[in-house]
């Protein structure tokens, strides 16, 4: 069997047998399901489907439109609205517990928009708002139908930039979450991977195991298949999530038939995978180099630390990409390969980048996944022996292996 | 055909010079001794032979020719950072090591199981090999070194943490590896460990070679003309032939430097005749160590 495929095959399983990975790969999709379960319960706790009252001493009410209130989530029973016409019969059924508040509207609303709540616990926020829209919708229902119809849902803002076509409907929601979460995902990749790759080549100073391995392998093969090996540990452990969350969003879809209008944009898919790639071979051979400059796994992780503050950087700086697309500021970070994966995404879901910069920001990429690749090389056969001593940038470009 | 030459090999780190114009070879067969004081240059002049380091200049060659992928499975190396991989179990990790020179799967797990039988091993397995003492993961690295039955053997500190019972078996094994018709060089600053297992040493001072050769041509080279005395009994201020006596140790033990006209045999008459028991007598030749000293105090280096 090929050597350079047995270590490929030793490194990934070494990680994906432990228990400890699959407690990893698990404990996110399990961590996010808890804060949603959480988020439902709450709301299923704090949701009381008691009906309300209301006097109306402003007539507004009168020959009211039925309004069919909204439950929180789908399948729980919407609060209903019932009429009184004294405050004394209102009390009364309040404190029979068959309404959860009553609301008294003032005489003369229109002047003074005062509205009394009289409940013995303050009823949830939704309840008042579900009781303002059915009061509104009254207030509206003398107007022109389109007229009220407008009113009541509000406007949707969409966004154009001034040179290009291109533009973001404010209600396409994934237009947003996708540059944002594609770099999510890959931070955590390259997170990920690199921290194991870092593991993989200090552990293999930590445990003097490395002249063993290239009296049987060559360093180059072996720092191939510690890279090739390793990245496809934290690429299990992507597409698992990502197939959790295919998962979830398909359900959420469900739950929310709001969402089905959205449409996802294939190029900027295509466009996002494209500059992830190099990034992804950069960082890694990144760490792989400085995995052999250093001599102990923790000292090694401090460092990596580093190189995640230039990829998050544009989330800071998130504003300025997407309401100035084609400022300098984001076209530098759109070409500077450090932030150039997060950066360019973002800026392409809200305007058309030309055709220049991004094959300028792409061969910026590769060239220096390919520096990155030749440095750890180099790196690598100088301090693969080396112990205890940390090996200087000036020794990695003047020494001889 | 030399199964290993060494021309003029030079290499500095730095500012320092870790080799300077060290030659040698090694014959087919044979047990040679890479010998020195610690930081003489040894380990970078295994590590230049075995292709982990270029050398700055001169060459080597192993097998005839410059180093291949495919010789690294026809070498068993025991490095000086003796190492496994800590987080597996022992079995697991000897058949990795065992895979990536070049052995089959069911090939590997033959010969391992019967090198940790030999070495008592085999109830240990299954342990992470961290929770293995220092002497049996030592036993551990030497089955990794020998088990894909290789024709050099190059064994750095080969005595290093190992007790008189573990020092004696990898002695065995190296003899035993030897008259399979393996070559063997051993790397130590343990001259006296060697000097009875070598056919030929070169010995290396502050990165320079400065003795080369057959042991026993060395020994003869340097040898006094002097005999190891052992009794009991006090033994006269003169004897005919004693140009001059010192104790060694505290066993008495004695030497005996002679005229140098006189033989061992005569003297040994004249103690016999002065009615001395003697428990041993030998003509003493040299220890490496002696040589060693010897030699670098002659030639005006300084001995770390």
């Amino acid at each position: 069997m090929n050597k350079t495929w047995l270590v490929i095959k030793h490194e990934y399983l070494k990680h994906v047998k432990k228990k400890r990975f699959i407690l990893a790969i698990l404990s996110l999709p399990f961590f996010i399901l808890l804060m949603v379960a959480i988020g439902f319960l709450s709301v299923i706790f704090q949701y009381d489907n008691t009906p309300v009252g209301y006097i109306d001493s402003s007539g507004i009410l009168e020959n009211s439109i039925d309004y069919q209130a909204e439950a929180p989530i789908g399948f729980m029973k919407p609060i209903d609205f019932i009429r009184y016409t004294d405050e004394s019969e209102a009390e009364l059924a309040l404190n029979e517990n068959n309404i959860q508040a009553f609301y008294v509207i003032d005489e003369n609303f229109i002047e003074t928009r005062e509205i009394k709540v009289i409940a013995n616990d303050a009823p949830d926020s939704s309840v008042n708002s579900e009781f303002y829209t059915f009061f509104k919708l009254n207030v509206l229902k003398d107007l022109p139908e389109a007229i009220s119809n407008r009113l009541m849902e509000g406007a949707s803002f969409e966004i154009k930039s001034t040179a290009e076509q291109k533009s973001a409907n404010e209600d396409n929601v994934l237009v947003f979450i996708l540059p944002f979460l594609a770099g999510f995902l890959f931070i955590m990749a390259v997170n990920i991977s690199a921290g194991y790759l870092l593991q993989a080549v200090v552990e293999e100073k930590e445990n003097r195991t490395m002249e063993i391995m290239v009296t049987s392998i060559s360093p180059t093969q072996l720092m191939t298949a510690k890279v090739i090996g390793n990245l496809s540990v934290g690429l299990t452990q992507l597409v698992v999530w990502i197939l959790f969350g295919i998962v979830g969003i398909f359900s959420l879809f469900r739950l929310f038939p709001d969402f089905q209008s959205t449409k996802i944009d294939f190029s900027f898919l295509l466009l996002t995978i494209i500059v992830f790639i190099p990034a992804f071979v950069m960082i890694a051979a990144m760490m792989a180099a400085l995995g052999a400059t250093t001599t102990e796994t923790r000292e090694a992780q401090q460092i990596a630390g580093i190189f995640t503050i230039p990829m998050v950087l544009p989330y800071w700086f998130m504003q300025v990409l997407m309401e100035k697309p084609n400022s300098p500021l984001s076209i530098f970070f759109s070409l500077f390969p450090f932030t150039a994966p997060i950066s360019l995404p973002m800026r392409a879901a809200f305007s058309s980048i030309p055709a220049w910069q991004i094959i300028i920001t792409i061969t910026l990429l590769i060239l220096f996944s390919i520096a990155a690749l030749w440095f750890a090389g180099r790196a690598f056969r100088l301090g693969m022996l080396r112990y205890g001593k940390k090996l200087s940038l000036k020794e990695i470009f003047t020494q001889r292996p | 055909m030399n199964t290993i030459e060494v021309n003029n090999i030079s290499k500095t780190f730095g500012s320092q010079i870790a080799l300077d114009q060290v030659s040698f070879e090694v014959k087919p067969g044979e047990i040679f001794g890479l010998l020195g004081p610690n930081g003489a240059g040894k380990t970078t002049c295994i590590r230049i032979v075995l292709d982990i380091f270029k050398p700055d200049n001169g060459s080597v060659k192993i097998f005839g020719n410059g180093m291949s992928e495919g010789k690294k499975d026809q070498i068993g190396y025991l490095p000086e950072e003796r190492g496994l991989y800590q987080d597996i179990n022992l079995e697991e990790c000897l058949n990795y090591l065992a895979l990536l020179k070049g052995l089959s799967s069911s090939e590997s797990h033959k010969r391992i199981n019967e090198y940790l039988v030999r070495f008592n091993l085999d109830e240990h397995k299954k342990k992470k090999v961290k929770e293995l003492s220092k002497g049996m993961q030592q036993k551990a690295q030497l089955i990794t070194t020998l088990v894909h039955d290789p024709k050099l053997v190059i064994i750095d500190e080969p005595f290093s943490a190992l007790d008189p019972v573990n020092t004696q078996m990898v002695k065995d094994i190296l003899r035993e590896q030897r008259d399979l018709g393996k070559t063997i060089v051993m790397c130590t600053h343990q001259m006296h460990q060697v000097e009875e297992l070598c056919d030929r040493l070169v010995l290396i001072n502050q990165g320079k070679s400065v003795l080369y050769g057959a042991l026993i041509e060395v020994q003869k080279t340097y040898a006094g003309h002097a005999i190891h005395i052992r009794t009991e009994d006090q033994i006269p201020n003169y004897l005919p032939g004693m140009k001059e006596i010192k104790r060694l140790e505290n066993h008495h033990l004695y030497q005996v430097d002679l005229d140098p006209e006189v033989f061992p045999q005569e003297f040994l008459k004249s103690l016999v005749a002065a009615n001395i028991n003697i428990d041993q007598f030998e003509i003493a030749s040299p220890t490496l160590d002696e040589i060693f000293i010897q030699v670098v105090t002659e030639s005006g280096m300084k001995y770390e």
